[in-house]
């Protein structure tokens, strides 16, 4: 290793006119003890022309008048030379020292060599495999949500409907508050809203854990720039994925995000984008419909609507880009793309558990609210002879007011009050489709013929015993991810309660084509309003027009996109 | 030289690393990095990494670090 004494009397030399004022202005300041007691003046001095405000107040507090007046004076002396840009040429001097100093000790070789990122980089952001590579990573993320976390979906939801209720059941007993409204409260409103939600916990940690993966590796920068580069050569500003990138998470920070553009109409346009990208919230809808109606493809389904969620937004982008916003030039930019790294198990997991514990602080504020709204709507009898929490449910005030947005939603196939009543209550958040879903097919008649009797000590080994059960069910599901079925042969499941109410309640209102309006009903929940909570931050960053517009245009491609999938999927099937 | 930094981000097509544009300035990350810091003070440039979400939305708390999704964004720098 090579050592180098630098002289200690080396120092950057700037222009002759900064330095007459620099020697002008360390006279001034050396005539104040204090100051030169607790500077170096020349520094002073430079900070001082660089325009420093605070050492510029603490100066003129110290130095008094006379600092002041020279400080103006060498300001004035300089300002016609370099006018705003004094600070600009002192520190380009100094960058032009270092520079040069740099390029005399170093020895770099002609061709820098390649580091592991760079060889890494050449095959994941090439021009022709960076996309394809995006899409298989992608891929894999949604097999790993799907079917590795399917088990213990199905585990969760055990206990929940299973022990947790029972107990629940027995405790009000005990305190003598059972059989009557407050039970079905509990029961059908809290545990059969909130806890319809809480079911997919395991499928937000597997999603979470996969973008921690994703991004603590360093390959989310990679996915932003192969985007970027496709949207560029679109003509679409190719910054906008950046914020989009985000609404695989959460639509909210996505809009926030759109800052970082520099013009207000390309804020605007990205703002009206960013909706498309399905959030985190919007995958136990998925997750659901897609298990009932296409259990064996849910994984590709749910694929191929984050897909059509991008290719969505990048078709209107291309749209308002030659109608609405004009056609200037999309502006480049420079994305920081880190080393990879191997991602640290402490990383992954707080990023596992800050997100989740975001979604259950969700869950028990604005889910548990809206669940006992829809409990309340749905036990307060409108028609027939039923009582207060003793009506049947196509009777109720919900079934009353959701039944007004029944004929908007006819012509794609899901016209029925409990779908329209789902969507409206998902205005509020996405998981709340879920959680009003469970409550509207609730059909309790089914679980409690077949609930026999069990001690705690029997519930918790059952409980104990399902997660190993899930855990082993987990582990063969994963070669699913490479097309491996290792459950292959296992009997398939027959329909639980709330699937048979949802297939029968789909087929109804489609006339027998109950999967297409399924799938219709998916790309409605992809493409609508995100959530209450994205419409305020749509509205803070954008104004309230752009905020209509946003909403309405949404609900409208909402509509016509269904209105194509289960039309013409009608027509040719 | 501080000059160069932004006469090259105006003449790139596309968006560019900030490896390749130390390459192609034949400057080193550290010091390019202290350039469109500099940049960002004179607000010529913009920083992806000071505008962070505000916020308020319930899925988050956004803390020192900021929102949990927020974080996720890839660094960008861009020209005012």
């Amino acid at each position: 290793m090579t050592t180098l004494a630098l002289n200690p009397s080396l120092r950057i030399t700037y222009a002759p006119p900064i330095e007459e004022e620099l020697t002008r202005l360390i006279d001034a300041l050396g005539q104040c003890p204090e100051l030169a007691a607790r500077y170096p003046l020349r520094w002073l001095a430079i900070q001082l022309l660089e325009g420093d405000d605070v050492l510029r107040a603490e100066v003129e507090r110290l130095g008094g008048p006379l600092v002041t007046q020279a400080l103006e004076k060498s300001l004035a002396i300089l300002e016609p030379t370099y006018g705003e840009d004094l600070d600009v040429a002192m520190v380009d001097q100094r960058y032009r020292f270092v520079n040069h100093l740099a390029q005399r000790v170093l020895t770099r070789p002609s061709t820098p060599p390649l580091t592991m990122s760079d060889r890494i980089d050449r095959i994941v952001t090439n021009r022709w495999l960076g996309i394809p590579i995006f899409l298989a990573l992608m891929w894999i993320v949604f097999k790993l949500t799907t079917d590795v976390s399917g088990p213990f979906v199905d585990w969760v939801d055990g206990v929940l409907s299973g022990p947790v209720s029972n107990w629940m059941v027995a405790l009000l007993g005990l305190t003598g508050l059972g059989g009557g409204w407050f039970e079905s409260l509990v029961i059908d409103g809290v545990i059969a809203g909130v806890g319809g939600v809480l079911v997919f916990v395991p499928i937000l940690l597997s999603l979470y854990f996969a973008l921690a993966l994703l991004e603590d590796s360093g390959y989310m920068a990679r996915a932003a720039f192969v985007m970027d580069r496709l949207m560029h050569s679109l003509g679409l500003h190719g910054k906008s994925f950046l914020p989009m990138i985000v609404g695989f998470g959460c639509t909210v920070p996505a809009i926030y995000a759109t800052r970082t553009l520099e013009n207000r109409r390309d804020r605007i346009l990205t703002g009206l984008l960013v909706p498309f990208m399905s959030c985190s919230a919007r995958l136990p809808v998925y997750v659901l419909i897609a298990a009932v109606f296409f259990p064996a493809l849910a994984g590709q389904v749910i694929f191929g609507l984050y897909l059509t969620g991008i290719l969505f937004a990048i078709a209107l982008g291309l749209l308002l880009k030659r109608t609405l916003f004009g056609n200037e030039p999309p502006s480049p930019f420079v994305l920081e793309l880190p080393p990879y790294r191997l991602p640290t198990l402490r990383g992954v997991w707080q990023q596992m558990w800050e997100r989740t514990s975001a979604f259950l602080r969700k869950a028990w504020t604005i889910i548990l609210g809206t669940s006992i709204v829809v409990w309340l709507l749905l036990a307060l009898p409108v028609s027939g002879e039923g009582s207060f929490a003793d009506t049947d449910v196509d009777q109720s005030a919900f079934a009353a007011v959701s039944g007004v947005m029944t004929p908007v939603f006819a012509p794609l196939g899901f016209g029925s009050w409990e779908t329209s009543g789902a969507l409206l209550t998902g205005f509020v958040a996405k998981e709340v489709v879920v959680s009003t879903m469970i409550q509207v097919y609730n059909v309790p008649g089914a679980e409690e013929e077949e609930a026999v009797a069990t001690t705690v000590g029997e519930d918790l080994l059952a409980i104990g015993g399902g997660l190993l059960s899930a855990t082993g069910d987990a582990l063969k599901a994963l070669p699913s991810i490479i097309g491996i079925n290792l459950a292959e042969g296992e009997d398939e499941q027959a329909p639980d309660g709330l699937t048979g109410a949802i297939r029968t309640g789909f087929d109804a209102s489609s006339g027998g084509h109950g999967a297409l309006a399924a799938l219709a009903f998916l790309v409605f929940v992809l493409l609508y309003t995100p959530c209450m909570v994205a419409v305020a931050a749509a509205r803070q960053e954008f104004g309230s027009r752009w905020m209509w517009v946003s909403i309405i245009g949404q609900f409208v491609i909402a509509w016509l996109a269904a209105l194509i999938v289960f039309q013409g999927g009608r027509f040719f099937l | 030289m501080l000059q160069k930094v932004l006469q090259a981000l105006e003449e790139t097509q596309g968006p560019v690393s900030l490896d390749e544009l130390s390459r192609q300035l034949e400057l080193d990350v550290g010091v390019l990095e202290g350039m469109i810091d500099f940049w960002v003070r004179k607000g010529k440039l913009k920083d992806s990494r000071l505008a962070a979400c505000a916020g308020g939305c319930g899925n988050c708390n956004p803390g020192a670090q900021g929102c949990t999704f927020d974080r996720g964004r890839p660094r960008s720098i861009t020209l005012t």
